[in-house]
Parts: structure tokens; sequence; C-alpha cells
């Protein structure tokens, strides 16, 4: 099913000024999807969401399979066209889980806003990996695995631990500086008034950009399966899981994979302890204790002092 | 004060404030990113009569340009995505689901929805959920009853709001409004008049508008610097982004190539931003002065040229030097009503940054919901079952079961049956709420509040009780001047069980604390309606608050304190007298600290609860009230 929607226009991934981490996040999670996916949070009007669907689009050619917040569970789990139905056919209509699969990704705005029976709905899939319906005269059970991306508010409310352990990376998005700003706008006041024109030659070296952008993607994900990860990074990542005493093991696991994925982003030849240092907050800040019952997602001055000597060099 | 006690030619030409706001809505017609207009201290019965303004410049149609959708405090996720249709036809009548009201002219050309909202605090959950996804959004994705729907959203929003009440929403609403306009003492001609006075290719643009995307305006750099100057550094970036749009609106219907500076200062204008004019600013060569010859206004400067006389800003010395607002946020007063007296209109079109109103925990989430609970029309749809009457009917199974049956009945038409109709399972309400009021600066010693509380807990558990916790005085807070509150789903939450053992902080900000309590409890009677049928208030303290209201709200103490902070609590609690006090029950545990052992007794007092012993078994009765009680 195209996600295509006509006359909507996304800022090209390329053009998006700042938010280094977010990008990072969202381009790591591509190049080793078994990260699990990827959740934002960021105070309103830092281009999370511009963010997700500039990456989908450059590296998908169409927008994300989205999860509104009040999708009724028809949609997620799937349901039977209405039309189709009213003409006696009876037409199984897909849901979003099952297109998520499809492109091993589904996209959650304002997650900490999602309503409970669907956030239920999601985990019992993720973590079981099948979507079994028995309702409304469907009866199937599939096997689904699909990457959770979120982007929410955190002044609206968290997200209960469960959940939140099941974004494989969590990036905080960061206020831009005055520079930066007027970058920004000056970026977006361009893009809308190039859309204006027939022909743009923004918009071509713009959609240049995003395609460089993606074959370097491209080449990663094709690298990362033989980037080896020694074994005294897989050490240094179990050690500084325990200084920040993260909750439970998926933590040191994504931050090695995560690891590995720059590694493979960078062309090194193997993963080193400079690439995990600059992903550990990436895979552990919703994973402390106090950010899983409901802290703050900071990754501050303490929590780096907690493990900067394991990566000193000896 | 409302404002009808303001002298309106005290305030501003009413035809300036009128033409202004007609300025703006053309602009919100012109460009989709303002699709959200938000008027301050709009009189109620002017409300109509814009909405009707408004939708004409997006039709272009003096008659009957078609009904706005209206959204209230009673508006309903399935009234506003789908809507099902029946129709006539040949054989009988048929069925068929369309997008709802607030997309239907989403992905075609013709003259988008006008979704009006005639006060938005009083909007309901889905209401404003539906805002914050459509607003200002690249694209909106509606999975909805079968529906799946993905367009960029056309409506343009008009919302209503007292700026006394701005600071109510939640700031992730409220921001999605790019156009701001306080409009106390505004005077609304007709509308042929008011669209009158605007240069005709201003209502030609935004006509065309809404057919196709028109060529805008590019924006110099000086423009931006200048956005940047007039918002000032705490400004977030929506906010710049909209001034600087509409100050490229601006020149695109003024026919110019590049918006600039002036521009800028127009559109801060056109909201009610006070300007400063710099004095070596250099006037733009190009642009909106060369517009002058081409403009039918009087003056050379865009916005001006409509006859703004803003005394606001350009008349008090040094007040406007960077561009902030002048004045505190207030409801417009009637003070100094003789001439030559202190403007007081709302001098801010962002009054939610200086509001003291407390917002609403999370107003954007559904109401938590309970397995405990009773039925409710309002709740979030869960499921569906079999209709035992005609409400809240849900179509597509409905349809999907008569689906079923079709080759078993052999009628010629497809036919819905009684027994095909199934009704919606929503998401029941909480039937019972302990709210937890936890001063930690009054547990002292080897006292365990927990042994005090259990009763109030287990109460929560066995009733299955939604929890609000809110902490006073813990030395972990990320600001000691204010409380800090979660709400929790029962008392199995994990959070609870540190909140009872967080260490002792310094501080003290009872009032505050009370004032969410106030808050938390408002919002649950008016969110549940007759649902909740019983709620606990427990505040557990020694009732030495050491900070006043305004310290928690101002983060910023002024020394001495002296007794403030003590009266702002009784007054806060006043606040809590005057609920439903057949639903409510109010304890207050008293810590029994010396001196000023009185302190939970005047609380209890304000509050209309029974006071009950804290650390020892001493039963103390004070007053006519019986044993613990008062």
């Amino acid at each position: 099913m195209s996600r295509a929607a006509e006359g909507v226009h996304i800022l090209p991934y390329s053009r998006v000024v700042g938010q280094d981490d977010l990008k990072l996040a969202l381009e790591l999670n591509y190049v080793s999807p078994p990260i699990g996916g990827v959740l934002m949070a960021g105070a309103r009007g830092t281009a999370k969401s511009t963010l997700v669907r500039a990456f989908a689009l450059m590296v998908h050619e169409e927008l994300p399979v989205t999860l509104p917040i009040n999708a009724t569970d028809d949609r997620v789990v799937g349901g039977w066209e209405l039309d189709a139905l009213m003409r006696g056919e009876p037409r199984p209509q897909p849901g979003l889980l099952e297109e998520a699969a499809e492109k091993g990704l589904l996209y959650i705005d304002e997650v900490n806003l999602l309503d409970d029976h669907l956030v239920n709905i999601i985990l019992d899939v993720v973590s079981t990996g099948v979507l079994s319906v028995q309702r409304e005269g469907l009866a199937t059970a599939k096997h689904l695995s699909f990457g959770l991306v979120g982007t929410m508010n955190p002044e609206e409310g968290g997200l209960r631990p469960q959940l939140l352990d099941r974004f494989g990376l969590m990036v905080a998005a960061s206020q831009l500086d005055t520079d930066a700003r007027h970058r920004t706008i000056r970026t977006v006041l361009d893009f809308e008034g190039e859309l204006t024109r027939k022909e743009s030659v923004w918009l071509e070296q713009a959609a240049r950009d995003d395609n460089a952008r993606r074959d370097q993607l491209e080449q990663a994900r094709d690298r990362v399966s033989g980037t080896p990860i020694p074994e005294d990074v897989v050490r240094l990542c179990a050690r500084a899981a325990e200084r920040v005493a993260a909750v439970g093991q998926r933590g040191e696991i994504v931050a090695t994979l995560a690891a590995r994925a720059l590694a493979a982003l960078e062309g090194a030849d193997e993963v080193v302890p400079g690439h995990l240092l600059r992903v550990l907050p990436m895979a552990f800040r919703h994973r402390r204790p106090e950010t899983a019952h409901g802290g703050t997602f900071e990754w501050g001055p303490e929590d780096e002092s907690r493990v900067e000597d394991l990566f000193e060099p000896a | 004060m409302p404002a009808e006690n303001v002298p309106s030619t005290e305030v501003e030409e009413p035809d300036e404030l009128a033409v202004r706001l007609c300025r703006a809505l053309v602009c919100a017609a012109v460009d989709p990113a303002l699709s959200g207009v938000l008027l301050f201290d709009l009189e109620p019965q002017l409300l109509d009569p814009v909405a009707r303004l408004f939708a004409r410049i997006l039709t272009g149609d003096p008659h009957s340009p078609g009904p706005p959708v209206m959204l209230s405090a009673a508006s309903r996720d399935e009234d506003l995505w789908t809507r099902p249709v029946l129709q006539r036809e040949d054989g009988g009548i048929s069925f068929r689901m369309e997008p709802g009201p607030l997309i239907e002219t989403d992905g075609r050309s013709g003259p988008p929805s006008l979704v009006v909202v005639p006060d938005l605090t009083r909007l309901s959950v889905a209401g404003m959920r539906a805002a914050v996804q459509l607003l200002g959004a690249d694209v909106t994705v509606v999975e909805y009853g079968g529906l799946s729907h993905r367009a960029r959203p056309r409506a343009r929003w008009l919302a209503a709001c007292r700026s006394a009440d701005a600071g109510r929403p939640t700031g992730h609403l409220l921001d999605r409004f790019a156009l701001r306009l306080p409009t106390c003492g505004l005077r609304l001609p007709t509308a042929d008049h008011l669209l009158g006075m605007l240069p005709p290719s201003w209502l030609d643009i935004a006509r065309d508008a809404q057919e196709a995307l028109v060529p805008t305006a590019a924006v110099s750099d000086e423009a931006l610097d200048r956005v940047h100057e007039l918002l000032g550094p705490e400004s977030n970036m929506r906010r710049e982004l909209s001034l600087a749009r509409l100050a490229r609106a601006l020149a695109t219907l003024d026919g110019e190539g590049t918006a600039t500076s002036e521009h800028c200062a127009a559109a801060a204008r056109l909201m009610g931003l006070a300007v400063a004019e710099g004095a070596g600013r250099a006037e733009p060569t190009g642009g909106a002065s060369g517009s002058a010859s081409r403009s039918p206004h009087p003056s050379n400067r865009p916005s001006e040229g409509m006859g703004e006389r803003r005394h606001t800003g350009q008349d008090i010395p040094g007040a406007a030097e960077t561009g902030q607002p002048l004045l505190e946020t207030e409801p417009a007063e009637g003070v100094g009503a003789g001439r030559g007296g202190v403007q007081t209109v709302l001098a801010t079109p962002y009054p939610e940054d200086e509001a003291e109103a407390l917002r609403d925990f999370a107003p954007l989430r559904s109401p938590w919901q309970r397995t405990a609970g009773s039925a409710s029309l309002r709740g979030v749809v869960i499921g569906t079952r079999r209709a035992t009457d005609l409400s809240d009917i849900a179509h597509v199974r409905t349809v999907r079961e008569a689906a079923v049956h079709q080759r078993i009945r052999r009628t010629e038409q497809f036919t819905v049956s009684p027994v095909d109709l199934h009704s919606h399972v929503r998401a029941s309400s909480p039937e019972h709420m302990l709210v937890l009021l936890l001063d930690h600066t009054c547990r002292g010693g080897d006292w365990d509040w927990q042994d005090t509380l259990t009763p109030f807990l287990e109460w929560a558990y066995t009733r299955r009780a939604a929890v609000h916790i809110i902490e006073v005085g813990s030395a972990e807070t990320g600001n000691e001047l204010r409380a800090e509150s979660f709400a929790a789903r029962s008392v199995l939450d994990p959070r609870i069980l540190p909140a009872l053992y967080r260490p002792v902080g310094r501080a003290s900000p009872l009032a505050d604390g009370v004032e969410q309590a106030v808050q938390a409890l408002r919002r649950s009677f008016r969110q549940h309606g007759n649902s909740l049928t019983e709620a606990w208030l427990v505040v557990v303290t020694d009732g030495r608050g050491n900070v006043p209201l305004r310290a928690s709200r101002t983060g910023r103490l002024r020394s001495p304190v002296g007794t403030e902070g003590v009266e702002d609590t009784l007054k806060a609690a006043a606040g809590v007298s005057a609920m439903d006090r057949t639903r409510l029950r109010v304890a207050v545990i008293d810590a029994g600290r010396e001196p000023y052992g009185s302190l939970p007794f005047s609380l209890a007092e304000a509050l209309g609860g029974v006071v009950l012993e804290g650390p020892s078994a001493r039963v103390r009765t004070r007053g006519g009230g019986g044993a613990g009680e008062r």
C-alpha cells in the first residue's frame, strides 16, 4: 500500500538543520534494524516529526507507516474493507502493524499520548513477535517484526516502562543556538518558496544530497554484518551497563549493535571503544532506573562521570 | 475584568482592530502554514460574525459559505474524523463511511473547512488532540473506523480564548496557533464594509490560494534578524517561523518580491506585538518602501497603511527596546481611562508566557481507563458489542455483521437488520480517585507515614482508584519552589513507593501543592462527569508552608516570606471547599509538630475536611469535632 500523499511536502532530510543526534540515531537504526527503533524526545518545534518523515522519504521514497494517537484497533490489527463488504465481497483490510512489518518500521507521533489499549496491542506484538487476531470474523496469526520510531514531548507525560524499553535507542532533541535557528528558519522559508516554482535548482540539489546520503547508508548496511566487534568492546559495554545500573539486558545488546552500525557508517575496520562511547547515551538513557520510573531523560555530566574512566586509555 | 468596562475609544479605534483582524484572516487564508488563528478576549457574540467573515475570505462567496465545524467540550473522535453517510438509492438506502468534517477537504481543491473553537479552554480531549494533529502539520494520518487517510491538512482554525485563561491549555496546543490577536474592544462593522477596506487584489490572492500554491515573496536575512529581535531570545522556533511567514504573506499580498524587516514589524503589529522602531535602523530601499506607489494605503509601511495606531509600545519610553511585551498579561482593565492614560490592552499575543494559572496535568492524554468503572459515552473506543439500543452504533462492525448474513437472507439489496447492530465499547472512567499530597518536610524522626497512609492506599487499591500524587519539599526535586506531581493508573504504579520516601528538602511550597491538588480534582470532576463517584484528597503536612504561591509560579523567592506561604495555602485550599462535597472527601494527616501545631487544623478547616493523627496514637480532639476530627 502506498503511503504517498498528495500535496504533502516534507523538508528534504539533507536540509534539516542541526539535530545531529536525532539524525544519527535514525541512521544507525536503518543501518542495523535489529536495534529495534528510536524514541525521540524534545520540546515542541524541534523538527522531530519532520526528521522522521524526511528520513523515510529519503530511504524508502514514501512516508513512514504511521500510527496516529487516536487510531482504532481495527486499523491497527486489521479488519474488513467496508465498501467491499457492502458489495458483498469479504476483503480483509491489513492493519498498520502488518504494513509496518513489510517496511520494518512503525512510526508513532506523540507516542506518549497513545491510548492504553493501543499500547497493550503493540506491546503484545513486539514482545511475542506474533499478531494474533480473533475478532470480527477474522482468525489469523502472523509472525511480525518491526522497529518502533516514536516522537514525544515530555511535557505531556511519560511512557510506560515496558514500552520505553522497546525502543532500541532514545535521543533528546536539542535546542538550537541563534545561528542554527536562523539557518533553520531560512531553510524552511526557502523550501516553501521553492515549492511554488515550476523548476527548482534548490530542490534538485537537495534531492541529489539525499540520494548521496542514502547511498552511504546502503553501503554501511551492506558492511555492518561484516564489521567485527572485539571482545574487549563487548566486555566494556557490559561494564558500562553495570555502572549506569541499566534495567534489563536490552541496553547492552542495543549499544553493541549501535556501535557496530556507527563503525560501519564511518567505514571503520572494527568497532572501537570510541564508537561505543558515542552511542552509550542513546542506548542507556531510558534504561536507567530513575528514567524507567518517570524521571528525566537528560544524560548529564553525572552520567558521563560514571563511565568515563572505563574509556580512558590505559 | 470584562471588556465592556473599557471605554472603547481609549483602547483602539474600532475599525483599526477590525481591519487588523481582517488582514490576519486573509493571511491565514493565503498561507496554509498560518492555518490556526487564536483570538484573545473576543466577545462571544462576535464569534459568529468573525467566523462568517473568515469563511467568506476563504470561499469568496458573500452569501452562504456554509456552516463551520464547531468544536466544543462534547466533540468526540468519531464525530471529527469519520462521517457515516446514508443515501437513498434506487434499490433502497446505501451506507458508506467518508472522511469527517476536519479532513473532508484535504487533498481537494476549493475552499477548505473552517473549524471554530468557541472556547479553547473547554475543548474536549478529542478536540485538543485533533488540533495538535492538524494545525501546522505537514501531513495528517487518520486511521479510524476503517478509514485510512493521508493528506496535507487544509482546514483553517479559528479559536477564542480569554487571555486570563491562557495559562490553562497546554503549550503544546497553544503553540500550534500561528496567528494570535488580542481582540478586546473589537467593534466589527459589516463584512462588506470591512472587506471593502482591503485592496481587491488581497481577496483575489486569498481565493487563488485555495486552488493551488501561490508564488510567495522571498524573505531577506535582515527580516529574519528582525523577527528574532522582535520576539526576543527566549522565543521558540515555531513563533519565529510564524512571524516570518506572516511577514511573507503580507509582502506577497502587497505584490512585493521580498519580505523585509518592515514587513516583519508590520506582521508583529498585526498580531499586537509591541514593536520598537530602532533609531538607526535603515529603511529598506526596495520592498515595502518601494511598494508605496502600488500600495493603496496612505503610508508606505505595509501594515500601518491601514491606519495602525498602537499606543502600546511606542508611547512608553524605553519599554520596547527589545520588542518584549510591555505589560504583564492581564485581562484588559479600564485603568487610566482619561486621555493620555496608560494603555492597558493586552500587549502580547503570547499571554500564556506570563500566565499564572496552573496548567492541566497531561491534558492531551485520554483519561486513565479503569476496569471497575462504569460505561461512558465519552470514553475512548476500545471494542464493540451487540447493541441494546441505537446510541453509539459501531458502523463498521454492524456492516460486517450484516455482510455475513447477506447470502442467507437472499435479499436483493444489502440489508442491515436489528440483530446486526453493534455499539461501541468504550474505556470506562475511574469511579474513584485518590489525590495524595505529601509534604516531605513534615516527615522527621522515625515516623513511617506509610502506616498512616495504608488505609487510604488500601481503599485506592480495592476500589481500583486512579491516583494523583503531589509532592512538596523533596530534596530530589528539580525546583524546590514548586510542587511536583504525577498521575498514576493505580497504587501499583512503581513511581508511588519511591515518592513516599524521598529525602527531605529545605522548602515547603505547600500552597503550590494544594493548588495542584485542586487542579487535579477539578479536572477529574470535569472530565469524568458523574462517573467519578468518590474522590479522596489526603494531605500529609505540618501546615508550615514557607513558599508563597507567587514564588512557586515565578520561580523567584523574595524575602522575607513571613506568613505568606501559610496564608496562600489557606487561600488555595478554599478552592476545594467549593467543590462537590457529596463526592469529595478530604483528610489532613497532622504531623503533630510544635510549635504551630494548629496549622493542620486551619488547613483542614479551609479544605472542609477532617484531621487525622499522624505520628503518634494519641487522639487529638480540638473544637467540637469527634475523635480525630474537627
